[in-house]
Parts: structure tokens; sequence; C-alpha cells
């Protein structure tokens, strides 16, 4: 079942901090990611599933795959100093691509992909303790052609109808986002006003017009990465977003939100039988 | 229409994109590569072009010449990181 939604930014400057990122804003970033952790803390998910874009580093140009599922024991990487490495929940990860291709999603898997910092970035700020394994499901987002956010907005369908007949709880994350124009000309021009208008069609509950853009619109507007978001609100519907926080940093938008879900409560713990 | 930020990159820059991708990558490219540009650009069989432009750091040329723009972007901030001419702090 689904307990649990949300969207963190993986902006690499949060966890490697140059001197030119306002110190205040990154620190304002770290407490929303921290508000994340504590309600993930509180739904106690068994699994958390992260849609993440890689950044050209598993999947170079050797092999683009637009949707790819990890379904290895454990997933490992580095970024810089780094080094980090994650469990996986892997019935669930290999429910979610035996399931997803008998749905009719062409997924490519992998037992050995390097784990990209865009999972790792929220994963560092926002894993609960004790820590739960997760299912890393990558959506390519910067080799053209990329998925057209319908294509996103349908797996994120499917995921939820996957994962909504599962026993274990899991919680999805979105990773990625907002405007940001990184190795272009743009990088200082992020589109703001896109952000703030798509974040209160958020707030709307009505996500799903956002699988009506197109992928010449989210270029346009620095938001190739938001086809991570989309895939989730493929999977949370009409659900309407709490935004933590929104802050704008002179080179991206840096979102955090929660879709709070249907509760679940965990079942508590069996009663004895009465005795008779 | 405008050209999109992130296009299609062309074939004929891959061995660029290829190099770009072990400077972000690869820990043992980018120190080969800080001790002695040249050669490492040579395992690449990168052009004279291609080596004066990544050398110099010059986004624009690199881009024109097919580099996708978020590796160049990622390969500058590796080496800045590795060069340690930038303070950064770690969270």
């Amino acid at each position: 079942m689904l307990v649990g939604a949300f969207a963190c930014p993986h902006t690499p400057q949060l966890l490697v901090r140059p001197e030119t990122e306002d110190r205040d804003l990154v620190l304002r970033v770290h407490a929303a990611l921290g508000r994340v952790r504590r309600r993930l803390a509180e739904l106690r998910p068994d699994a958390l599933a992260v849609i993440a874009g890689d950044h050209i580093e598993a999947f170079f140009l050797d092999a683009v795959p637009a949707l790819a599922v990890y379904v290895g024991a454990e997933c490992a990487g580095t970024f810089g100093r780094y080094r980090y490495r994650f469990p996986i929940h892997e019935p669930l990860a290999r429910a979610v691509v035996e399931q997803g291709v008998a749905r009719g999603f062409d997924l490519l898997y992998t037992q050995d992909a390097p784990l990209d910092y865009a999972f790792f970035v929220p994963l560092h700020f926002t894993m609960p303790e004790p820590a739960v394994p997760i299912v890393p499901l990558h959506v390519n987002v910067y080799l053209p052609p990329q998925p057209t956010p319908a294509r996103c907005h349908a797996w994120g369908a499917a995921l939820a109808e996957i994962l909504g007949a599962r026993p274990e709880r899991v919680a999805l994350m979105a990773s990625g986002g907002m405007s940001h124009f990184p190795g272009t000309d743009r990088y200082a021009s992020p589109d703001f006003d896109w952000d703030r208008q798509a974040l209160e069609t958020l707030r709307a509950g009505r996500g799903r017009e956002l699988a009506e853009l197109t992928g010449e619109e989210l270029d346009r507007a620095g938001n190739i990465e938001l086809r991570t978001w989309i895939t989730l609100l493929g999977a949370v519907g009409d659900a309407t977003a709490d935004v933590y926080c929104y802050e704008p940093s002179w080179h991206h938008g840096n979102a955090v939100v929660e879709w709070p879900l249907r509760s679940h409560p965990r079942s508590a713990p069996a009663s004895r039988a009465p005795l008779q | 229409m405008t050209e999109p930020h992130y296009r299609f990159p062309p074939a004929g820059a891959y061995r660029l994109n290829r190099c770009l991708h072990a400077l972000k990558a690869d820990d043992a490219f980018r120190a080969r590569f800080l001790a002695d540009p040249d050669a490492a650009m040579g395992e690449y069989l990168l052009e004279a072009e291609e080596r004066a432009a990544l050398v110099r750091g010059d986004r624009d040329a690199l881009v024109a010449r097919g580099a996708h723009p978020y590796l160049v972007f990622m390969a500058d901030l590796r080496l800045r990181m590795a060069r340690g001419t930038q303070t950064f702090e770690y969270f």
C-alpha cells in the first residue's frame, strides 16, 4: 500500500556547499528535508521508492533507457567524498519490474548500475531511523528524447496500482526540480514564476494538468526533471500538495513537498485470543 | 522554434562526452587529467580544438561541439572540488 508521497530537491550544493551558495537558504532547505524525515519516521514505511533521473552517471550514451528499475540486493554509488550503499527491497523491486512489464511498460532493469546523487542527496537528508530499504526508479530526464510527461504520468498510475496491491507499506519520493538550467547560459536565470504557478496547481490538487505539458515546455521552463514529479503525480491522483518550502537560489528553485495520503495506520500487534 | 537547452547529443561528440563523463564519474581519470591533461584527453582521442576548449573550461565552445551541457557543468564542479581552489562545506 502507498502510505506517503514526497518531492525533494537533489541540488548538489545542498550536500556540498560552495562559498557562492547562500548558507541560510541551504539550511532552510535542510530543515524542510528534516520534516520529511520525521514524517517518514511517523509513517513507518517498509520501503521507500525513489523516482529520480540519473544524471548520465549509470546510463551514459552506450545505453539510454527511458524508464528503469534497480532490482539488485543493494545499490551503491559515490559523489566526491561520499560513499553510499543502500539495501534494495528486492521483492518489491521485482514486483514493480515484472508487473510493470506485464502492464505494457518496457522497463530496463539493472542489478548493478551505480546509484547517482539524484537518489543519494534526498536519501542523505530524509532517511528515517531505523533505515528502510529502497526501490530506485529511474526516469530519463537529461538525454533526449525523454519520455513524455503523459507517459511518466501513466507509469506513475501503474506504479500506484502495483504498489497499492502489495502488503508492504511504501512511501514514494520524487527527486529533482524545480527550475534550473545546469551547463547552459541560462544557469543564473531559472523560471521561478513558472515554478510558483506549478506549485499552486499542485496545492489545488490539479497535478494531472502537468501531465498535459509537452517536453518542449518543460525544457523551456528549466523543468526537465519534473518528469519524476509527474510520475509521482500519476500515483497520487488528485491529492493536494502541502508545500514545505520553496527556496529559489541564484540558480535553482528548491521545493520540498508532501502529498498527504489517506492514512493507513500500522496495525496494532495482534491481541491475544480471548481465553475460552 | 528555439533550440532546446538539452539537445540530442550528436554522435560526432561521443568521445568528447565520454571524456566529460569520465571527468565527472571516474575519480582515477580525474586525477590523471589534473596531473597531465593532454595525456588524459589523449585516452579519448580528443581533437585539438576539443582539448583546448576543455582546458580553458570554455562551456560555449564545448556545447557548440556537441558536449552535453549537464556533463560540462558537472565535470567542471567535480574538477573544482578536486582542485580545492574553492571552499566547500560538506553536510
